[in-house]
């Protein structure tokens, strides 16, 4: 089954979706937006317990976010926050990974961990009926994971074995790895978060434990759950699974504004035989607390955000020379990055970058119409409670709220705040947020002796190989048996 | 805490689907077949339109064709220009995509409800009304084979998967890739295009289904003002080819630059309405579904011979496949992890499965159902797909009761039935080094294959 354009394209570079609201809007003109009913609660430990009760179907979803992630990877070692992640449902408690997997899908649930660059995050959902064991299971892979070096070495040869299935058959999946290494270089948002083949290879059980040890704790940990639930039993029982778990024995690391680039430079990735040459262009952007944030995303949606967007619009609409293109901002504690995506054929490389350039010339230069601008704003405002439909949806939104420190305004204004941005906004933000086209870092994944030349005139080209065991281009290679 | 063991845990309770007594349905003079489904959660709509034509509907020459049409039918009308279609419906608070499979195209749109009379239009105006300009049809060959080159040619399991579908069938069209072959893509001519358009986007060829906030006579109404004018046309011919019954396994080689090696098992299986429909995709469950699954289990976790497993029973009109996919460790001998898998699934045809197993997967086939049924687009594409591939919608509300119902000796009956050698094709991708020398030694199984191919990519 094939789709007519990828919806999720930019999924590497997590882009801005924009967050709307269930049913309680229903009466609202489009996009008004509310959080429901909830309650929070912050316990003695400091665990902060967030309950969206929601009774439509007979199911409780959860999203535990534990605050660190990525940021408490050693700088020469990432990965490890991704293996910990990982391990946490391969045993826990008195279950091994086996009975672990039995009991969450023996009653039809789900249980599913992974790390970002800021937080460790487990997100599933069980039946109403099974939430003491969903409780049981959560305490368990928190404060009691097994780590055991056979499940961690299994998992880590994974990890490096997956890494490289997706080099064989979808490079454009991890182009945003390689340009956020190169962007970013030194910065914690440069590292890749699933560790590199070489990285992962150098992780031991100690790494794991020392993690754990440092990196867990209750004041970590924001716990949200939503649909069927009776707050009162549910907070009894979150005190008491949880109840004597200690506080991390140190905050999570502080991030510092990363620098943006103030050149043009490219990282050429060798893929010999490719028949088409992947892109990532970026540039340090803007982060979650981004004062202009619905001017952002209606100036996002117009240049790379929807179908027919300038971007799209250039690459396939109008030339044919791509099956898609988009941008999108990647919002964290600190500036993520801004980045355009898409891929040409070979021959026609730097036609279809120099395209990408000149709508990004043309933005800075021209801006936005007002037509456009309340096209955006029907957009993004219409889209806008399809993001927020189920008890999933709300324990996200819920779970990024806090580990954010939003507050319910985020989601509350948002809609208001959209109604109101003017073409003064607009300009605002295609100032600020947008990079100038002579200042950014180009990343390609294609055949280099037949695109060398074509991209020569972009800037100053470092090279590496697809199959190099390392995202970094800077990232030393270990002699063979060292 | 004390819980009872997750294995006696009761099965899923299979509440009524709730909603049966509020969907509607008409069909319009023409044939044009409408159903709503009201739900008034979010201020919404997911609009489904149905095209009973996929790439099982072309001939050489035209493979691709149904998929070009699904890139074509955005590109403007004898009323509209190119681009206005999502224009328009963009700046109303719309989006829109849509997919093509074996055997049907899709048009998928979401929007807030006030944009229900602008999507009605645009709906029936690219149907009634479609543009044929050269110019236009040469840009859009560039961009599909584009999709082509990111899905296939620079993506090994794409690329393997082709190859196997293509040697699965000898005489069925399901042998046709979606995306269709390079040079048809190429060469397909406007006559051909207007040939399909007029006999696949006939309004009796399709069925709309919409879920969201709506008021079902109101939709009935745009419906009629819309497309009640387009004219009905004969019935498309039916496909008539049936596969002939499969007498050996094949083997497809692909030989190509990579590390990880793959690993695919495409066996003959039934079509969507066969009544073992719920009995296949249990077994499919219970072999891949989650960690606990037998193949994760197995080949993943205890033997570490592969890093992925995953599979996919090709639920169409005709009888079609049943796909498993496996991703191999870099340097791994695929024929080894042949023997492994083989013995795995020998096993299930030997000794069924376990009460446990089948438990797990009833739940977890539930819980994807009723997580499918909390959203405007997930009632709008499961009340679409048994209307289409199970002839009537109704039969949505009766799913979970007839997934409730297999047991243990149906899941043994159609292992037996579809896991069978004899009726297989297997793929396997071996990387080879940059100069095309195989970088594993490995033997290929050539034992009791009636076909065998070597393909060079």
């Amino acid at each position: 089954m094939i789709a007519r354009f990828l919806l999720k394209m930019a999924a590497a570079t997590s882009m801005v979706t924009p967050r709307g609201s269930g049913s309680v809007l229903a009466q609202t003109s489009g996009g008004g937006v509310h959080v429901p009913t909830h309650e929070r609660f912050v316990l003695d430990n400091g665990i902060t317990l967030v309950i969206v009760p929601r009774r439509d179907v007979p199911l409780v979803a959860f999203n535990a976010v534990l605050r660190g992630g990525g940021l408490g990877d050693a700088p020469v070692k990432p990965g490890v926050a991704s293996l910990v992640a990982g391990l946490l449902e391969k045993g826990a408690g008195n279950r091994d990974a086996y009975a672990f997997a039995d009991a969450v899908e023996g009653v039809g649930g789900s249980f599913n961990a992974g790390a970002g660059a800021e937080s460790i995050t487990i997100r599933g959902q069980f039946l109403a009926r099974d939430q003491q064991l969903m409780l049981e299971l959560l305490g368990d892979a928190l404060l009691r994971p097994r780590f055991e070096v056979e499940e961690l070495e299994t998992l880590r040869s994974r990890h490096i074995e997956m890494i490289k299935a997706a080099k064989d058959s979808d490079p454009s999946e991890l182009i945003g790895l390689y340009g956020r290494a190169f962007l970013f270089q030194d910065h914690p948002y440069g590292r890749p978060v699933i560790g590199s083949e070489t990285s992962l290879a150098a992780i031991a059980q100690h790494d794991v434990l020392d993690y754990y040890a440092s990196q867990f704790g209750a004041d970590r940990l924001t716990l949200v759950f939503a649909g069927d639930v009776d707050s009162a039993w549910l907070k009894r029982m979150v005190t008491k699974v949880f109840a004597g778990w200690r506080r991390a024995p140190v905050p999570a690391a502080k991030l510092l504004r990363p620098a943006r680039v103030r050149d043009r430079r490219v990282l050429l990735i060798d893929s010999p035989g490719s028949v088409q040459t992947y892109f990532w262009i970026g540039n340090v952007g803007v982060d979650r607390r981004y004062p202009q944030r619905a001017a952002l995303d209606l100036v996002n949606t117009l240049y790379g955000g929807r179908f027919t967007s300038l971007l799209n619009t250039e690459l396939r609409i109008k030339s044919g020379l791509s099956y898609g293109a988009r941008s999108g901002f990647t919002r964290g504690t600190v500036p993520g990055e801004f980045a355009i995506h898409s891929f040409a054929q070979t021959e026609h490389t730097a036609q279809a970058i120099d395209l990408s350039l000149q709508t990004l010339t043309r933005l800075k230069r021209e801006g936005v119409t007002a037509e456009m601008l309340d096209s955006a704003r029907a957009y993004v405002l219409g889209q806008y409670p399809l993001s927020f439909e189920t008890a999933t949806d709300w324990a996200a939104a819920m779970g990024e709220i806090e580990l954010y420190g939003l507050g319910p305004d985020y989601i509350d204004n948002y809609g208001p705040t959209l109604r109101k941005v003017t073409l003064q906004d607009a300009r605002e933000v295609i100032t600020e947020a947008f990079p100038t086209p002579d200042a950014l870092a180009i990343v390609l994944v294609g055949d280099a002796a037949k695109i060398r030349d074509q991209v020569k005139g972009y800037g100053t080209i470092t090279d590496m190989t697809l199959t190099q065991p390392a995202f970094d281009p800077a990232e030393v290679i270990p002699v063979a048996g060292g | 805490m004390n819980l009872g063991s997750p294995s006696a845990a009761a099965a899923m309770p299979v509440a009524g689907v709730p909603g049966r007594d509020t969907v509607r349905e008409t069909t319009l003079a023409n044939g044009l077949k409408v159903i709503v489904w009201p739900v008034h959660d979010i201020p919404n709509v997911a609009l489904y339109n149905w095209v009973r034509a996929g790439s099982r509907n072309e001939a050489p020459g035209i493979t691709g064709l149904a998929h070009f049409f699904e890139h074509m039918m955005f590109n403007g009308t004898t009323r509209r220009q190119l681009g206005e279609f999502d224009r328009l419906m963009e700046a109303q608070g719309g989006a829109n995509n849509a997919f093509t499979s074996d055997d049907v195209t899709v048009y998928q749109d979401w929007f807030p409800r006030g944009a229900l009379d602008l999507v009605f239009d645009l709906e029936a105006d690219r149907v009634g009304n479609l543009a044929f300009v050269p110019q236009v049809i040469e840009s859009e060959r560039g961009v599909v084979y584009s999709e082509r080159r990111l899905r296939v040619e620079d993506n090994n399991q794409g690329l393997l998967g082709e190859q196997v579908q293509a040697t699965a069938f000898v005489a069925h069209p399901y042998q046709n890739p979606t995306i269709g072959w390079p040079a048809d893509i190429q060469s397909w001519q406007m006559s051909d295009l207007q040939k399909f358009f007029k006999t696949y986007y006939a309004p009796n060829n399709l069925t709309l289904v919409l879920a969201g906030d709506l008021v079902p006579e109101h939709v009935f109404a745009l419906a009629r003002k819309y497309f009640e004018p387009l004219p009905r046309q004969a019935a498309p011919a039916p496909v008539r080819t049936q596969e002939p019954e499969q007498i050996g396994e094949r083997l497809v080689v692909v030989r190509r630059k990579a590390q990880t090696p793959l690993l695919q098992y495409a066996y003959k299986a039934p079509a969507a309405a066969d009544p073992r429909g719920p009995a296949v995709n249990l077994l499919l469950s219970i072999l891949v579904d989650g960690d606990a699954s037998r193949l994760h289990r197995s080949l993943v976790e205890d033997k570490r011979v592969a890093i992925e497993v995953s599979g996919h029973w090709q639920e169409g009109f005709d009888p079609g496949l049943l796909w498993l996919y496996l991703t191999l460790p870099e340097g791994s001998d695929p024929a080894e992890v042949q023997t492994v898998l083989d013995a795995e699934l020998a096993d299930v045809v030997k000794n069924g499965v376990t009460a446990a197993e089948l438990s797990r997967a009833k739940n977890l086939t539930a819980a994807g159902f009723w997580k499918k049924l909390a959203t405007i687009d997930g009632k709008a594409q499961l009340l679409g797909e048994y209307e289409v591939f199970h002839g009537n919608w109704a039969k949505l509300f009766a799913a979970p009761g007839q997934f409730e119902k297999v047991t243990r000796e149906e899941i043994h009956a159609v292992a037996r039935d579809i896991l069978e050698r004899r009726r297989r094709t297997a793929g396997v991708l071996m990387p080879t080094s940059d100069d095309g020398e195989e970088s594993a030694e490995a033997d290929i199984e050539d034992a009791d294959l009636d076909v065998s191919e070597d393909v060079e990519a």
